[in-house]
């Protein structure tokens, strides 16, 4: 009985799946060539070059389940970069309101993205398109040169294991309480990653405004008709978009300590957002797949580049590489149109 | 079984390191080593001590964006270098990788190397901020990061670069002399600058113009914006000559073979000019400087890259080291300008001349690399 649900299971989610499977071959194969590999150094490392392109690919993800696409979401994470780099320290209530007015830009920009999209009636790639120059702009007015001074101990905590944290804040007996050890080598940046995933994503994704997302996706005619709350949908979906963008933002600026107005890494990040929902088996027509694939799209696109480090390529080679292995990798989740039954399928 | 072992080794040296008191270098009072090569920056430089290590050294250079031909050039002449005869066996393993401009990326790269055991990691920064977390990661391992070209704003690490204020003066004062020799102590310069924002375009500029006040004269400046590109330089260049008629003097930072390209088109009269290294600026000087094209040439070398996996491994060594390092300039003017020596009328407009940097002993010149294939270089 479990077997058949797992089957169906998989059947359903068949691109989630593969991308799933593609990522536990790639992180095993990795960690067994590692020097290292396996330990809980390379799982922070790991994690800690994931979490800005996990959640500016959650943050995309959002657009194209509702069949479109956003080309600010690299920006706002500059944005939010920069915004968190001037706020974020102080006394820890000072640091906690600090990030709390990050993600809240970060939300009001992807708000003002909805709005745009659904009062404007324009379509969301040309209208993010023209947002996320203005989200540059703003960031390059915050932070014309790269700097600022983000809380070096909270850096340092966030950005490591478990065990560090409580040693960093002295909680848990600096980390070596009976409670914490099954935990403490745990990478906190996959806890935080974790969280907002469990905490934000699945919760909205079960919520009737979730729902209608996917609907629209599908066909936003029937969904109008079934009386969903089409406006409600598409502008939660932006403002949820834009949270999601500020939470990479602003976990950068913690990372990094500082800020930095990049342009063309704004650039890199969207794109990359796009290649990491597609490799997570959502589809670009909108209506099937989900930010939890997308963070596991995000995570494959980064593991693809770690192999750069351990095999031995010719530097000038790379970019053509792992070009080639992306390719491969979004060509697997196009099987399906190997298998299916009749032609009119491959329109939906 | 053997899996397991590791697991518990990397686990048991994650706890033994996370208790280690905070390593890195020792900060030390000068001379260093080898002063000729690796010159400190200025008198208040302060020096560095890592404990020595048994080599052959692991050395990775992490690169940030690729795509242009200077950067194409300093990877190459990384890899020719750690095959150089001189450092060959003092490099145990070498790789080379390019994050794109990807700040993350490109720390998770050196994190993995330091994870991974490396002595060394050369590296141009995507950012002059953010490596606080990797350089604390490098001294709790004993590890040797050199960040040269785009360094950073910090005085935790040794860095490698040319003084770009230097440069700016240097062209300047060339220009001037130029300028008396023809009878002239005032008049109209051409300034074309570099890619707006970045701390080299602001370094040289400043230098020329500390120059020009100091000199006297009633020099009228006037400035363009080039971004170091050949396309952008001689169209801005075009404009300029369209709208003012005639220049004294150029002054330019990047981009000189579109700077001299367009005064051909307009029939400028060939004035005094300074500009970077491209092989092509340095081809019209030697054809045209009989007529007036008098020129000086200065390049940020990508050779750079060379200097850095030496002082790289110096450090490993043992020696004191200047924590900002000073490279000489290689500057090269219309009188010292030879065919196959340090320009070469065989080879492609938009390489870079200058690889080389004898005091160092890094004798690896661009086009030897350039004109090879890669296999050749392996």
């Amino acid at each position: 009985m479990r077997v058949f649900r797992l089957k169906r299971w998989v059947m359903q989610n068949v691109g989630f799946a593969t991308a799933l499977l593609l990522l536990f071959v790639l992180l095993i194969t990795y960690n067994m060539m590692h020097p290292r590999g396996f330990s809980s150094a390379v799982a922070i490392q790991n994690s800690n070059e994931a979490v800005a392109i996990i959640f500016v690919a959650m943050a995309q993800t959002l657009p194209v389940l509702l069949g479109g696409l956003d080309l600010s979401v690299g920006a706002i994470m500059t944005l939010t970069n920069c915004i968190a780099s001037e706020v974020v320290n102080g006394s820890p209530a000072q640091m906690l309101f600090g990030a709390v007015l990050t993600l809240l830009s970060g939300s009001a920009f992807g708000l003002l993205n909805g709005c745009i999209v659904v009062y404007g009636r324009i379509q969301p790639i040309i209208a993010t398109l023209a947002t996320g120059a203005v989200a540059i702009g703003l960031a390059l007015a915050v932070r014309p040169k790269p700097g600022g001074n983000v809380d070096d101990d909270l850096s340092w905590a966030l950005t490591n294991s478990v065990y560090d944290l409580a040693d960093t804040y002295g909680f848990a007996d600096g980390g070596d309480a009976w409670w914490i050890r099954p935990f403490a080598d745990i990478p906190v940046p996959i806890l935080i990653v974790a969280i907002v995933a469990l905490v934000v994503w699945l919760p909205f994704k079960r919520s009737v405004t979730g729902r209608t997302v996917y609907a629209i996706g599908s066909a936003e005619g029937a969904a109008y008709m079934s009386g969903l709350p089409i406006n409600r949908a598409k502008i939660t979906a932006f403002t949820l978009g834009g949270f999601l963008a500020a939470c990479g933002g602003l976990y950068l600026a913690i990372q990094t300590s500082s800020g930095n107005a990049d342009i063309q890494q704004a650039g890199a990040y969207t794109l990359n957002s796009i290649a990491a929902v597609v490799l997570g088996g959502t589809s670009l027509l909108g209506g099937s797949g989900g930010a939890i694939g997308s963070l596991v799209g995000a995570m494959i696109l980064r593991v693809i580049s770690f192999f750069f480090r351990i095999l031995d390529i010719d530097p000038l080679l790379q970019p053509l590489i792992e070009g080639f292995v992306l390719l491969t990798a979004v060509s697997v989740g196009a099987f399906r149109t190997l298998r299916v039954k009749n032609k009119l399928d491959l329109f939906r | 079984m053997k899996t397991v072992l590791k697991m518990a080794t990397a686990v048991a040296a994650l706890a033994f390191s996370a208790h280690a008191a905070f390593a890195g270098p020792e900060v030390v009072s000068g001379p260093g080593a080898d002063p000729a090569c690796f010159a400190p920056w200025s008198k208040e430089t302060k020096y560095f001590k890592w404990d020595a290590k048994p080599g052959p050294y692991k050395v990775a250079v992490v690169n940030g964006f690729v795509g242009n031909t200077w950067r194409i050039q300093m990877i190459k002449t990384a890899k020719a270098y750690a095959e150089d005869p001189s450092v060959k066996d003092k490099i145990g393993e070498f790789k080379v990788v390019s994050t794109g401009t990807d700040a993350p990326a490109q720390l998770g790269a050196i994190e993995d190397f330091i994870n991974q055991g490396y002595d060394a990691i050369v590296t141009i920064a995507v950012s002059p901020e953010g490596f606080d977390r990797v350089i604390r990661l490098a001294d709790k391992n004993n590890v040797v990061v050199v960040p040269f070209d785009n360094v950073l704003d910090t005085d935790k690490v040794m860095q490698i670069n040319e003084d770009q204020l230097e440069m700016g003066r240097t062209w300047a004062t060339f220009l001037l002399n130029e300028l008396k020799a023809a009878g002239k102590t005032s008049g109209k310069i051409l300034e074309v600058r570099g890619l707006p924002g970045n701390s080299v375009d602001r370094d040289r500029s400043i230098g020329i113009h500390e120059v020009l006040d100091a000199s006297g004269g009633s020099w009228e400046v006037v400035q363009v914006v080039g971004n170091w590109d050949d396309g952008t330089a001689q169209k801005v260049t075009a404009d300029a000559i369209a709208v003012h008629g005639h220049f004294d003097a150029i002054a330019a930072q990047g981009g000189t073979t579109g700077v001299v390209q367009a005064m051909l088109d307009a029939n400028h009269p060939m004035v005094p000019i300074s500009g970077e290294s491209e092989n092509g600026y340095r081809k019209l000087v030697a054809e045209h400087s009989a007529d007036g094209l008098k020129g000086i040439s200065i390049g940020q070398s990508p050779g750079l890259v060379a200097i850095a996996m030496k002082a790289a491994i110096s450090a490993l060594e043992g020696n004191t080291m200047p924590q900002l390092i000073s490279v000489p300039l290689p500057v090269a003017d219309y009188t010292t300008l030879k065919d196959g020596v340090n320009y070469w009328t065989d080879l492609p407009d938009n390489f870079f001349t200058v690889n080389e940097f004898p005091p160092c002993g890094v004798n690896i010149s661009g086009p030897a690399i350039m004109s090879q294939t890669e296999a050749d270089v392996k």
